[in-house]
């Protein structure tokens, strides 16, 4: 059976009596997860819109051909800066930080298992993102000047070796990234841990929120990932600085070499990032739908199935580099399985979906655009995952417009479901729904409009990356219509800022459960105390809210 | 009797870590530690004092003894209000859906036997055209090998052993997931799982492959015979629809327990 945990009254008020400098002190030598969480998802949250102006930036210059409102330079920069930083500055840090904040409160826990260490990988993030945004002031680049790193999110060898860039832009990036991963690293251990050891009692890992499971997934993918690029940075830094040739093919190095390392870490790097979006929408869906999740142990097996096939298809980025054909088979067939277990994910939340009374709430609504979203990134992912089509569209405008519908309208629609849903929670206040509703449906159009057309424009020819293109190539209305979206993303992502703002302030108490839903975070306070719970629960069941408010009906014997 | 689980003390039981500004401070002197590389050496310096001066805050918060703060609780406040729901009388009938499904190994089965009845009409096309069963076998292993797109009829007409291999491997992949696809799909025409089977699925699966075969198998596009490959998807979707629809449904299972799932049989509870 499960046991009511207990906690003290709100405490905002006392809080907000605090004087300022005070607070801030707080939240800077807090080991509190749910303050990290927050602070996670914040700082992600200014980078989201730095790196949204870079691709501003970056879509106003190919709204025509022939365009010179950036120059070549700057433009390599930009598309540098902007995967760079939605990668490892906004995708990763606040999907850890959102681990953060509710794996605890979702566990029954007090506080991650390593509390210090906690605040140490967030810090570490933090001052590892400044470094690389430091390198536009402090940055030399090829003719002296201040120059950001220019070499490309993956930062391909040979283009990094000191010949072709100059100066020390790139170092810079290598540094930036390197100091942000050990956070990273660190925060991974900590979810692996806490998420084994902190449970309270009564929830077996079957019985743990499908959140967690994914967390675990997650946390064990960043320490077997981020390790090998680390070390593949470390090599760089010694080929650019202390004359050592890993990377220079001309004094004996593998360029292909690079590639590898990179994209052991960089495949298993999109399961990072899509996991924990995996989690949010398996707690969304059940709860706007009114219904269990369907086909618990299948997820979690599939999860774990993720996991390990996710470390198998690094090479499927390399197809164009020439493997081989046993080499290519064997990642074409690893990428085509991974689709299996990710399949069963999106049936599974179709047969949540499936006769039950569903609430269109805008968490709901996020939720359902990502699973539409992210069909459609997987299935060109399955096209590309075919030798002969990837050769064809390989560093095309296609596979742009395949990661984005990935990891835009998968991991970051996601997260702004998680945002709506978990935001009354965290703050004590709800989100006013229309503005939320206005902010996914522009984003929505605002989304399809830029990122479809690059499909075609992709399968017409044209390459990614590339500073501008010429006229009469049949590009123009595809690129044209993707630079038009861009104000309605831009519009919905304001809207979204402004609503957080304004609610914090304005919005409607939430109350304790707004969403009348199941799992424990929903059992405390809103905002939680920094102890989560005053007595440690006890469940009985995958929905220990449930089994309360049904004590005549509870979940345990039907799992 | 007492369990390990009882036996546990929940880390942060009694007390939480107390802040502090070790880990910050830590931090912060790892970055400038590197970030002396690029800037100046005095930066990296000032880098290796904050770490150091850090991780002795670090240090002395855990040892000997780990700095906590009491846990004020505020005592007995009920959080969870239940949302006003009449009472029930009796365990309540769940509406669990789907009610019945085809069993997966409906589709299994149904996806190798349309895959049979699919490699026949294939391999009658590469007789009856082009004098060689092996032709349309070396053209599906072309989804892996870019390279076959240039080679000639005679090379591709020939017996080889790898590429059997590869075809074989593919087509049982993509014909047993057509066959699963198909067991997701035929409850939702029930009345009529044959036209499904026969009309539309052969339908959407030909229009799909005339538009992506270019890109996907230019070995394939450059020798295909549209006729015969619709005729090919019409004999996979009426083998595999009729088996699947053959075989009686299952209820699903979504009522029981793992354990009753998996079949296990239980003892009674302190028999």
């Amino acid at each position: 059976m499960t046991t009511l945990p207990t906690t003290p009254a709100e405490t905002v008020a006392d809080r907000r009596a605090e004087p300022l400098s005070a607070r801030l002190h707080l939240w800077a030598i807090t080991v509190d997860h749910k303050r990290l969480g927050i602070m996670y998802v914040l700082s992600g949250l200014v980078f989201f819109l730095v790196g949204g102006l870079e691709a501003s930036a970056m879509r106003a210059q190919l709204a025509r051909p022939g365009n010179d409102l950036v120059s070549p330079e700057v433009f390599n920069q930009l598309f540098t800066m902007h995967g760079t930083t939605m990668v490892f500055l906004v995708g990763m840090p606040v999907l850890l930080g959102m681990g953060n904040y509710l794996i605890p409160l979702m566990i029954g826990a007090r506080d991650m298992a390593f509390p210090r260490l906690n605040a140490f990988g967030f810090w570490l993030f933090l001052f590892g993102g400044l470094l690389l945004y430091y390198s536009y002031i402090g940055a030399q680049g090829l003719y002296g000047t201040s120059a950001a790193p220019d070499v490309g999110w993956f930062a391909y060898a040979p283009l990094t070796d000191r010949t072709f860039s100059r100066g020390n832009s790139t170092d810079y990036w290598i540094l930036g990234i390197m100091v942000s991963g050990f956070g990273s690293i660190a925060t991974g251990a900590n979810l692996v841990a806490t998420i084994l050891c902190m449970r309270c009692r009564g929830m077996t890992l079957m019985r743990m929120p499908l959140m967690a499971w994914m967390m675990l997934v997650v946390g064990v993918l960043v320490l077997t990932a981020l390790g090998p690029l680390t070390a593949a940075q470390v090599m760089l830094l010694f080929d650019r600085n202390l004359g050592a040739h890993f990377f220079d093919p001309q004094e004996g190095g593998s360029a292909i070499l690079w590639q590898h390392f990179f994209w052991f870490f960089g495949h298993p790097e999109v399961y990072i990032l899509i996991l924990p979006a995996f989690g949010f929408v398996s707690e969304i869906v059940p709860t706007f739908s009114r219904k269990v999740i369907f086909g618990y142990p299948l997820m979690v097996a599939a999860t774990v199935g993720i996991g390990f096939i996710s470390l198998s298809v690094w090479a499927h980025h390399m197809f164009a580099v020439g493997l081989g054909p046993v080499l290519d088979a064997f990642f074409s067939a690893m990428t085509f399985m991974i689709a299996v277990p990710t399949g069963i994910k999106i049936f599974n939340w179709i047969g949540t979906m499936w006769g039950g009374r569903i609430r269109f709430a805008s968490p709901m609504l996020f939720a359902t655009g990502f699973v539409a979203m992210f069909v459609i990134g997987g299935l060109t992912g399955i096209m590309l995952a075919m030798v002969p089509f990837d050769w064809q569209v390989s560093d095309s405008y296609f596979v742009v417009g395949h990661f984005h519908y990935v990891l835009f309208g998968g991991t970051i629609f996601a997260i702004f479901g998680a945002l709506h849903y978990w935001y009354p929670k965290a703050v004590g206040r709800m989100l006013n729904e229309t503005i939320a509703k206005w902010s996914f449906w522009l984003l929505f159009a605002g989304f399809n409009l830029t990122f479809f057309p690059m499909h075609i424009s992709g399968l017409l020819g044209m390459p990614r990356r590339i500073y501008t293109f010429q006229p009469d190539r049949g590009l123009e209305l595809w690129n044209l219509l993707s630079t038009a979206g861009v104000p309605l993303q831009a519009a919905g992502v304001l809207l979204i800022v402004w609503n957080l703002l304004r609610s914090h302030r304005k919005g409607a108490i939430a109350g304790n459960d707004p969403w009348d839903a199941w799992t424990l975070e929903w059992a405390t306070t809103s905002p939680p105390p920094e102890h989560n719970f005053d007595e440690p629960p006890t469940v009985g069941s995958r929905r220990p809210l449930w089994d309360l408010k049904h004590p005549e009906d509870p979940d345990g014997r039907y799992e | 009797m007492a369990t390990p689980d009882d036996a546990r003390e929940t880390p942060y039981a009694r007390a939480i870590p107390r802040p502090t500004a070790g880990p910050l401070v830590a931090a912060f002197g790892v970055a400038m530690l590197f970030a002396g590389i690029v800037t100046n050496v005095g930066a990296s310096v000032v880098g290796a004092v904050a770490l150091v001066f850090g991780g002795v805050i670090w240090f002395r918060e855990v040892m000997p003894d780990e700095a906590v703060e009491p846990i004020e609780a505020t005592g007995g406040q009920t959080v969870v209000t239940p949302p006003p729901l009449p009472a029930r009388d009796a365990p309540s009938r769940r509406l669990l859906l789907p009610v019945e499904i085809h069993p997966y190994r409906a589709g299994l089965v149904g996806g190798l036997a349309g895959g049979a009845a699919m490699a026949v009409v294939a391999a009658a096309w590469g007789l009856v055209e082009h004098g060689s069963v092996w032709l349309p076998i070396n053209l599906l292993a072309g989804a892996v090998n870019p390279g076959m797109a240039a080679m000639g009829e005679p090379e591709l007409a020939a017996f080889d052993g790898g590429w059997i291999a590869i075809a074989v491997g593919i087509h049982a992949a993509l014909s047993i997931m057509t066959g699963l696809l198909f067991t997701v799909a035929l409850p939702m025409m029930p009345r009529r799982p044959m036209l499904f089977g026969v009309v539309v699925a052969p339908v959407i699966l030909s229009s799909l492959s005339w538009s992506t075969m270019g890109i996907v198998n230019p070995a394939m596009e450059e020798f295909i015979s549209w006729p015969w490959f619709v005729g090919s998807q019409i004999a996979f979707g009426a083998v595999c629809g009729a088996v699947i629809s053959r075989v009686e449904k299952v209820p699903t299972m979504a009522a029981l327990s793992t354990s009753e799932r998996l079949g296990i049989e239980q003892s009674e509870v302190g028999s």
